[in-house]
């Protein structure tokens, strides 16, 4: 019953760490209808800003969320447009050229840190590292805690911000009909170019605590941005409430089968799991995606 | 007049390669000729350069390129009393066994090698050995460390350094006798992926071999979250838990079991934890990780060309800013392999397709003496043509430092066993 409960947990907080990279990728997807294969490098960049800020100057890794927030949420919002040219240009399927703009950043942003910073495996530090916390029988891992909270706090906040404001409001209108967005005096490329930096800010956001529960060296970028597609695939693509269920859903099955079937047979289960709802339910978990 | 402008340019154009193509060829022997007259040995080195590989590809190359400097500051491989310098050229695999069959083709090929030092990796080795089969091209290999390298029999491949199998599954019996109280029982935890897995297999059969019990053998995937299996072996409460995986994973481990509060009597590791990067990632919570490497700076062997291998230690960490691990070790010692059986086959560059025959077979009658330990390979058995002869020595990370605790008559320091909970 202990394991029971304590795999329970591992599971949840699993799904919690992998929604907090994969709230803002599915938020890209819906307004710039646009998959970006980058998205591991921005978590990666998130984890080496934390490791720097640890390792240069002495500070608590949790110092570099708000800083990864405005500095790659700038960048982002300099590489917004670029791709918001490419996927309304009008070579024909702009879509698969985008999806090339974005797999070459993702390479750019990989050999750029392999050689900037080199190869060694880095660490981030923070006053929640290796902490936890007893509650009877189970142990509670306190910077995955701190991770689960950023998710639901992230995706609130989104929520908020996109049902609650005028801003969101002309949002989730782009998201809806582009078109019809910009006849009613929405700037398309402006917006889209914030929304690309709200994306890339709030992900690197994630990357420095994967960094602090993980580690962090350039070639871990793929297995995110693989994380980040299933779950996307899982919750449908474009859907911000699914990607939180669907990270829930992989991470416990994930914790399920590893410690009652065998952990080799984890990502068997994932993929299952995938082509079943698949089949079910094209448009993913909630039914709500595009 | 437009027209006649472009045919006119196109005809003069086409003039100009035509002219340059000639005289291309007509250079091309010319070129040959001088390239023959340099008369240097040449090496080729086909290792990962790039991808998720670099960092033992870069230790692998580093150590190649030692040898290639000591030898080369000493005017190079003497042979019939004459010296010969060695040229290096290098290929990337890319992490990728297949694109390094490609590059050593290419180094055959194009660089006409006459004999090549092999990849980090065991997957890459196995891809590449059929290409030195097919060229008939000696290949030894300072790194590689999967038994299945040897299985296949490799006629013209030679490993510097004892397959996985040997050294993870002899260095549970070695922590079982240093250990006080001695350890009973072990959780074996291995990533799927070649290496980690053969290494995972090696303590598993370790286990057995020792007289210990396993109680749990977990495989986990490369992209896996860890808590599950590490909540799961906290509950069967093993003495010792053992991973085969690369750096990322051992780190991941360490990290993971302290956040769940757990840490087993002993944590062994076979590959990574000597290098520095390990240590300095986890600060004080590397300390107490065991692990098992086959070379140390602090051994007692010599040889003439890097003399003691304090020596070569000290040579090294003046040249790559680190102290040189085992990986980096054993490609320097493939380069005294080289230079003697260069030695014995008296035949000077360049090598004829015959000499790299012999130059084979000269390789496999090595029976040296180097600052790396004694080198002889195997003549058959599942082990065919690797070295076996180095004893593992068990390490600890004491104080941020790697110190052999065990065996008693290489320990520097005592085991501090059992491990203290974390803090």
């Amino acid at each position: 019953m202990d394991l029971f409960l304590q795999t329970l947990l591992n599971g949840l907080l699993i799904g919690g760490v992998i929604a907090t990279f994969t709230i803002a990728f599915q938020l890209t997807f819906g307004v710039l209808h646009v998959i970006d294969f980058a998205v591991g490098g921005w978590v990666v960049l998130g984890g080496y800003l934390g490791y720097y800020v640890t390792a240069l100057l002495g500070l608590d890794g949790f110092v570099a969320i708000p800083l990864a927030f405005v500095l790659f949420g700038a960048l982002g919002y300099l590489i917004g447009p670029v791709l918001y040219n490419v996927r309304n240009s009008r070579t024909a399927r702009p879509e698969l050229m985008a999806l090339a703009l974005t797999f070459g950043l993702f390479t750019l942003l990989r050999g750029g840190m392999l050689t900037a910073w080199g190869f060694n495996t880095r660490n981030v530090t923070s006053m929640l590292s290796g902490e936890s916390l007893a509650v009877g029988p189970v142990i509670v891992p306190l910077i995955r805690v701190a991770a689960a909270v950023f998710a639901v706090a992230i995706a609130g906040g989104l929520f908020l911000f996109l049902y609650r404001t005028r801003y969101g409001l002309a949002i989730r209108a782009t998201a809806e009909n582009r078109h019809n967005a910009a006849l009613m005096g929405v700037n398309i490329r402006r917006l889209s170019a914030n929304v690309y930096g709200l994306y890339a800010g709030i992900t690197a956001m994630a990357g420095v605590l994967m960094g602090a529960i993980y580690s962090v060296n350039p070639e871990v970028g793929l297995r995110y941005t693989l994380f980040a597609f299933f779950v996307a695939v899982l919750a449908g693509l474009g859907s911000v409430g699914g990607a939180v269920v669907a990270a829930l859903m992989l991470g416990v099955i994930e914790a399920f089968v590893s410690t009652y079937v065998g952990s080799s047979y984890s990502l068997l289960a994932i993929f299952a799991t995938l082509f079943v709802v698949l089949l079910a339910s094209p448009k993913g978990i909630l039914r709500r995606g595009l | 007049m437009a027209s006649f402008n472009r045919s006119f340019s196109r005809r003069r154009f086409l003039g100009g390669s035509a002219l340059a193509v000639t005289a291309g060829a007509l250079g091309m022997p010319f070129v040959r000729t001088a390239r023959a007259q340099a008369a240097t040995f040449k090496a080729g080195v086909i290792t990962s350069l790039s991808g998720e590989n670099i960092l033992g590809g870069n230790l692998t190359k580093q150590g190649y390129d030692l040898w290639a400097e000591a030898i080369n500051a000493k005017g190079g491989v003497e042979v019939a009393g004459e010296k010969f310098k060695v040229d290096m050229f290098y290929g990337d695999d890319q992490s990728n066994p297949a694109t390094g069959a490609d590059a050593a083709e290419r180094l055959i090929v194009q660089n006409e090698v006459d004999v090549l030092f092999g990849p980090y990796t065991s997957g890459s080795t196995i891809a590449v050995q059929p290409i030195c089969q097919k060229y008939q091209v000696p290949m030894i290999s300072g790194s590689a460390e999967s038994p299945n390298v040897w299985k296949a029999k490799p006629e013209f491949n030679f490993g510097i350094i004892p397959s996985v199998d040997t050294t993870s599954g002899l260095s549970l019996g070695v922590l079982a006798k240093t250990s006080n109280p001695g350890a009973k029982t072990v959780a074996v935890i291995s990533v799927n992926e070649p290496f980690s897995k053969e290494t995972g297999e090696g303590f598993r059969d370790g286990v057995k071999a020792a007289g210990l019990e396993l109680v749990a053998y977990e495989l986990v995937p490369p992209e896996g979250d860890l808590t599950p299996v590490i909540s799961k072996i906290a509950a069967l409460k093993p003495d010792v838990v053992a991973v085969g995986g690369h750096e990322e994973i051992l780190i991941n481990v360490v990290k993971t079991s302290k956040s769940l509060n757990y840490r087993p009597k002993a944590l062994i590791m076979h590959y990574g934890i000597t290098n520095p990067a390990f240590a300095q990632a986890l600060g004080a919570d590397a300390d107490g990780v065991t692990g098992v490497v086959v070379w140390l700076p602090t051994v007692t062997y010599k040889d003439d060309v890097f003399g003691t291998a304090k020596e070569f230690s000290e040579m090294a960490t003046k040249k790559l800013g680190g102290e040189p691990d085992y990986t980096a070790a054993g490609c320097a010692a493939s380069g005294l392999v080289l230079g003697d059986a260069l030695k014995r086959l008296g035949k000077k560059p360049a090598l004829t397709p015959e000499d790299r025959v012999a130059l084979k077979d000269a390789i496999a009658e090595t029976d040296i003496q180097t600052f790396y330990g004694p080198i002889k390979f195997e003549k058959d058995g599942p082990h065919y043509h690797d070295n076996v002869q180095p004893v593992p020595v068990l390490v600890q990370i004491q104080g941020g430092k790697v110190v052999a605790v065990g065996p008693k008559e290489a320990a520097a320091a005592d085991y501090i066993y059992p491990l203290p909970a974390w803090k």
